[in-house]
């Protein structure tokens, strides 16, 4: 018995959802037996997952939260994975974004919100798309891996953040506590629920950014030249000079729009979530987005469905945390599992394979007396 | 700056080096096979875990230091299936097993956060250790120390000395050569994979057995990475792979020591030395290659493609 | 000319097959390459396999050479029956397989090469390898440094490199596939000479070709493959002329006689001045429209850096190039993507399309400034445009949604021809336009570079002397990087030299 792998000709169709599906239940069976190991009940465990994400209209406004910086950023990893440019930046380019808005929030605090909100936007693009240039930059003069360049910068970045918040920008008021000074009224993102009129949560009118990034992305792809000039230079070099492609200039573009995209989104958790700059606005969004651009296989649609999924993923962990005192940890094994079992799936959306049994002597030798 | 000041530094970069140097020639091992291992960090992580639990459990410094370099290799037996059996991106496969990697490490260790352990201890070698100056700073470190001594001499050998290495190589060059030659480059590559995340769980191991014999969460703190940026450093040369590491070393032990010293230097700064450098390293490898301009890049040919399957 | 010495004296019953096919059969997905092929390769004599590209020659080398099993039928090896699961095993049953792309590692030495893979225990010594394969060299007159780099060889020498494989293993079957695809025609004469010298010491011979006189002037057997089927196997020494292998080969006359009617020669599109540097030697040579310029030589004598300067890759170093009467400077600064420029390279499928995009967006890739309004891309109006050419140049299968790597080689580059086509170049630039085609495709290929002519200059870079000879008005012959001889086709003297041009010899 000799196993046979041939290429795909037609796709799957709806056997995509089964692929997807049963390497999401293979992942969470590990995870269920890693609580089990660690002394906590697995299913039970899972189940409690599942309610604290989707049990509580709550929890789903707090997914929604959540699933803003992870979106946004997994927009701009997923323009620059196109090309096979492997931005791993986007903590960097998010912590950049933070900073940026926050030095518009600090220098500016008397201005109304309609002229400081676009500056702190602004300056979060820019600072966070500098951030993604830099290895870009680098690999296109140099050739450097962009993956540890930009990988490294994550650390810088955070490091830069960290020093002008425990530095020049501690609030004086603050008691020792690594923070600023809340930003002025004029710099921090509304929640929605007041002005609508309803029960939302936290959800904030940065929602808004999401709809908007998404068509622009979408737009970009398929209907701009530059877009389809992208998809091109995805398969390489090569080809790039032999069609004349800004291979160059689509690099630089796409880790600058990624990082501004990532950028946006810190600045967007800053003003929203916090009203200040904390290191604790860190809390790995930048790698998440990774996982997401991946597992949405860089579509649009599909990364805003992972996006919420991933982001209800980190709901329901925390409620495992509180209940059943799970490390946080947990959340980071069970992306980290997801991904590892969709990328091992996806082999069967590319590759059929069959069992095949060499044909028996007797038919052999019959054959041949027929002939 | 004293003398004693300077060889205390230099010894301390001499320890800082070791893990480092470890996962480096892991890393180039599985690189030289033709695969690339963004894992490390997570797979030292675990080792860390791994190595700390047994020695924890059993007392025994030298049982954590193979229950993390076999750590290590399982951790990578899994990227090399998901990569060779099921065709998956090299670069995303390796990031998801350092998320996965880190996370479990953490998750497991909770309970153990602040407990110390046994681990491996100074050994002044006789005789060796009375040289002056060299004596001080070689001589006079602990065992795993030691035994990073020789792994580039291991690796090397294997490597151009064996017929098995040469196989190896040309899995990494390319793959349909071998496989011509009757060889067979999934093994080889599986070797290679496996073989350097023993040592890369060696690395690991360190962290928790030697480096300090605490239990805390982030021990590896992107030691993994830096070791990905040597081995490009290196030119995948193991000889060259011990000056990176020493470099490396020396700037994280110079850190510390500045740390300690209570510097007016903020602390964050500090921390970015090692990270900056790591870029520096590269920018200056990129800039040498080009210059160079032989026109032969010193990376294995077909490092980063996956082995399609025939027929 | 000395007489051919036919080897008739061996009578195929007494002798055992060193290697029989028995009924073999193989598919990949719909395509059925081999189809119940029964073969013996006899020890001492040269078999050649010949047959057209796509006629499932490769197919058949790589289930003798262990890579995969036959879907039908078995191989024997000395009489018994034998089931390779790995080329390990194939190799060990003294099978030895020489590829047309070499399975060499270029960044290891040529010992580090042939002892890859082969017993002699787990520690090796550099200096031992190298003596032994010096000696290996010399015994059998294969010139080479052992402790050469592989990747600094010429082809010639790579080829020896692997030939000293085989030898090293004592493989008693030697397959060779195009062996002389990369050679010089003396090269060829010497590879000649060591296959025979081999055969003559009992060792099996075979090779793959397409190539007729080369064929002739070599085997003793010929096995004609034709649609995975043997069409019919014979002696050398039965055979009349090439003509009578060639309809054997296609069922019909296909020495190929295309239609080549006259066309009147226009402006000049292409004015190549004194061109040196990096690869080039002093090149000069013009092109007008309608007319084709084949530019022949042995791979790697400085054709590729040529096309790369013509179609704007790299900078002319010194010399002067003049394209469609602009200087080159000029001219790729504002480059036209309709009634200028069109490159067809040798790699369709890595350089020419994008594996992964359909066939709509590969039309866009050199195309897209004529379907874009500033940024906007008119997708519908290119569909259609993909539409009208699949249908046109007859490209299958029909749909356009379909993704270019799933075409086959021949409808790939018709394709390709039907996109640049498309752009209505006044300068065309064909390499190797039908390598690995098969027949029906190499005519519609031939068929529409000599329509081009209407409309454009063709500059036609390939390796193949019949195809030049057929389509050409001109040939230029390169070697090292300079213009041996440059000349009209109908001059017999110069034509009967092209070998020895090729070769660098101006006699």
């Amino acid at each position: 018995m000799i196993l046979q792998i041939r290429k795909r000709e037609e796709s799957l169709g709806w056997g995509v959802l089964v692929v997807y599906l049963g390497a999401l239940a293979l992942a969470f069976a590990v995870c269920a037996v890693l609580l089990a190991l660690y002394g906590k009940p697995g299913l039970g465990g899972l189940l409690i997952l599942f309610r604290g994400a989707f049990g509580q209209s709550y929890s789903l406004l707090d997914s929604l939260v959540k699933a803003i910086p992870i979106f946004l950023c997994s927009l701009g990893v997923a323009l620059s994975f196109r090309m096979q440019i492997w931005n791993i930046g986007a903590e960097g380019q998010f912590a950049l974004g933070a900073v940026g808005a926050t030095f518009m929030a600090l220098s500016f605090p008397g201005l109304p919100g309609f002229a400081l909100m676009p500056l702190m936007f602004l300056a979060a693009m820019l600072a966070g798309g500098a951030w993604g240039l830099i290895p870009a930059v680098l690999r296109l003069k140099l050739g450097v891996s962009e993956i540890i360049s930009s990988l490294m910068l994550n650390y810088i970045g955070i490091l830069v953040l960290e020093f002008l918040v425990f530095g020049v920008w501690k609030d004086p008021a603050s008691f020792g506590f690594p923070m600023t000074a809340e930003f002025a009224s004029g710099g921090q993102i509304a929640r929605m629920g007041p002005t609508l009129g309803l029960a939302l949560g936290k959800l904030h009118w940065g929602l808004i950014a999401c709809p908007l990034a998404g068509v622009a992305y979408s737009v970009f792809l398929s209907r701009t030249r530059l877009g389809f000039e992208l998809a091109a230079c995805g398969e390489g070099e090569r080809v790039a000079r032999y069609a004349q492609l800004p291979y160059g200039f689509l690099v630089l573009l796409v880790m600058g729009l990624g990082g501004a995209l990532a950028g946006l989104a810190g600045s967007i958790e800053t003003s929203a979530i916090l009203g200040r700059l904390q290191p604790t606005v860190m809390a790995g969004y930048g790698y998440t987005a990774i996982v997401v651009a991946w597992l949405a296989r860089l579509k649009p649609w599909p990364i805003a469905f992972t996006s919420f999924l991933l982001a209800a993923l980190r709901v329901g962990v925390e409620v495992m945390e509180l209940e059943l005192q799970v490390p946080a940890a947990f959340g980071q094994i069970m992306e980290g599992g997801i991904l590892l079992c969709v990328i091992a799936g996806q082999f069967f959306l590319s590759y059929s394979v069959s069992l095949k049994r060499p044909l028996p002597e007797a038919d052999a030798v019959a054959k041949e007396e027929r002939a | 700056m004293s003398p004693e000041l300077i060889v205390a530094l230099l010894a301390a970069a001499v320890q800082a080096a070791a893990p480092i140097l470890f996962a480096t020639l892991g890393e180039m091992l599985s690189e030289k096979a033709g695969v690339l291992n963004l894992g490390v960090e997570g797979v030292m992580a675990i080792a860390a875990f791994a190595a700390f639990i047994t020695c924890h459990a059993t007392g025994s410094a030298v049982l954590g230091l193979l229950a993390g370099g076999f750590a290590g290799a399982l951790l990578c037996g899994l990227h090399s299936l998901v990569c060779q059996v099921f065709l998956g991106n090299q670069v995303v496969s390796g990031l998801a097993l350092t998320i996965f990697g880190v996370g479990l490490s953490n998750f497991l260790g909770t309970p153990y956060v602040g407990q110390g352990t046994n681990g491996f201890h100074q050994v002044a070698l006789p005789l060796l250790s009375d040289i002056p100056v060299l004596g001080a700073i070689f001589f006079r470190q602990d065992s795993m120390v030691y035994l990073a001594y020789f792994a580039p001499v291991a690796v090397w050998f294997f490597l151009s000395r064996t017929s098995l290495g040469l196989g190896l190589r040309a899995t990494g060059e390319m793959p349909a050569a071998a496989a011509a030659a009757g060889l067979n480059p999934q093994h080889l590559r599986a070797l290679g994979v496996m073989s350097g995340g023993f040592l890369c769980g060696l690395g690991g191991a360190y962290l928790s057995l030697a480096h300090t014999h605490l239990w805390t969460t982030g021990l590896s703190g992107g030691r993994g990475w830096v070791a990905v940026a040597l081995v490009i450093f290196a030119f995948w040369r193991p000889g060259r792979a011990v000056i990176g590491a020493f470099l490396f070393g020396g700037v994280m032990a110079f850190q510390l020591r500045l740390q300690a010293s209570g510097t007016n230097v903020p602390s964050s700064l500090l921390l970015m030395l090692p990270y900056a450098l790591t870029v520096i390293v590269l920018v200056f490898s990129a800039a040498r290659a080009k210059y160079l301009k032989t026109g032969r890049s010193a990376a294995p040919a077909a490092l980063g493609v996956n082995i399609e399957p025939e027929g | 000319m000395p007489e051919r010495q036919y080897r008739t004296d061996i009578s195929a019953v007494d002798v055992l097959p060193q290697v029989r096919l028995v009924d073999v059969t193989k598919r990949f997905g719909q395509v059925l390459a081999n189809d119940g092929i029964s073969l013996s390769i006899m020890p001492g004599r040269i078999k050649a396999l010949l047959g057209e590209n796509g006629a499932g020659k490769s197919t058949l080398m790589a289930m003798l050479a262990g890579r995969f099993p036959p879907d039908g039928g078995h191989i024997e090896v000395e009489g018994r029956r034998v089931d390779f699961a790995s080329p390990r095993e194939a190799i060990a049953a003294g099978i030895g397989m020489v590829y047309q792309h070499f399975m060499l590692v270029e960044n290891m030495t040529v010992a580090e090469n042939v002892l890859l893979g082969q017993e002699g225990g787990f520690v090796l010594h550099p200096a031992a390898m190298r003596r032994q394969v010096g000696e290996l060299a010399e015994r059998f007159g294969l010139g080479i440094d052992p402790g050469a780099r592989v990747g600094d060889l010429s082809m010639g020498e790579r080829q020896r490199v692997e030939i000293l494989k085989l030898l090293y293993r004592e493989s008693r079957v030697l397959i060779f596939d195009e062996p002389t695809a990369v050679l010089t025609p003396v090269e060829a004469e010497s590879l000649f000479a060591a296959l025979r010298t081999m055969s003559g010491q009992g060792k099996a011979i075979v090779f793959i070709s397409h190539k007729l006189e080369e064929v002739l002037s070599l085997a003793d057997e010929i096995a004609i493959l034709r649609k995975g089927r043997i069409e019919g196997e014979f002696l050398a020494s039965d055979v009349a002329s090439p003509a009578y292998l060639a309809r054997r080969m296609v069922g019909r006359d296909v020495v190929l006689d295309i239609e080549r009617s006259a066309v009147d020669q226009g402006r000049q599109v292409l004015d190549v001045r004194h061109l040196s540097g990096a690869g080039l030697d002093d090149v000069s040579f013009g092109l007008k429209r309608g007319e084709i310029l084949a530019i022949v030589g042995v791979a790697g004598n400085g054709q590729q850096q040529l096309v790369e300067v013509v179609c704007g890759l790299s900078r002319p170093e010194s010399g002067e190039v003049d394209i469609l009467g602009q200087h080159w400077a000029k001219f790729f600064q504002n480059r036209d993507w309709k009634g200028a420029l069109a490159w067809i390279p040798e790699d369709r499928a890595g350089l020419a399309t994008c594996r992964g995009l359909n066939l709509t967006d590969n039309l866009l890739l050199t195309t897209r400034q004529g379907f874009a309004q500033g940024q906007w891309l008119e997708r519908s109006r290119a569909r259609g445009a993909a539409t009208d050419i699949v249908r046109e140049h007859n490209v299958q299968p029909g749909n356009i949604e379909a993704q270019a790597w799933q075409l086959s080689g021949g409808n790939l580059q018709k394709f390709v021809l039907g996109r640049e086509l498309y752009r209505e170049p006044r300068l065309m630039v064909a390499e190797q336009p039908t390598q690995g085609l098969d027949v029906s495709a190499t005519e519609a290929v031939w068929q529409r570079l000599l329509e081009a002519r209407k409309t454009a200059g063709v500059l036609l870079v390939t390796g193949d002397l019949t195809e030049a000879l057929t389509l050409a008005d001109r040939v230029a012959v390169m070697f090292r990087g300079r213009v041996m001889g440059l000349f009209p086709v109908t001059d017999a003297a110069q034509v009967e030299r092209i070998g020895s041009l090729m070769a660098g010899l101006k006699d």
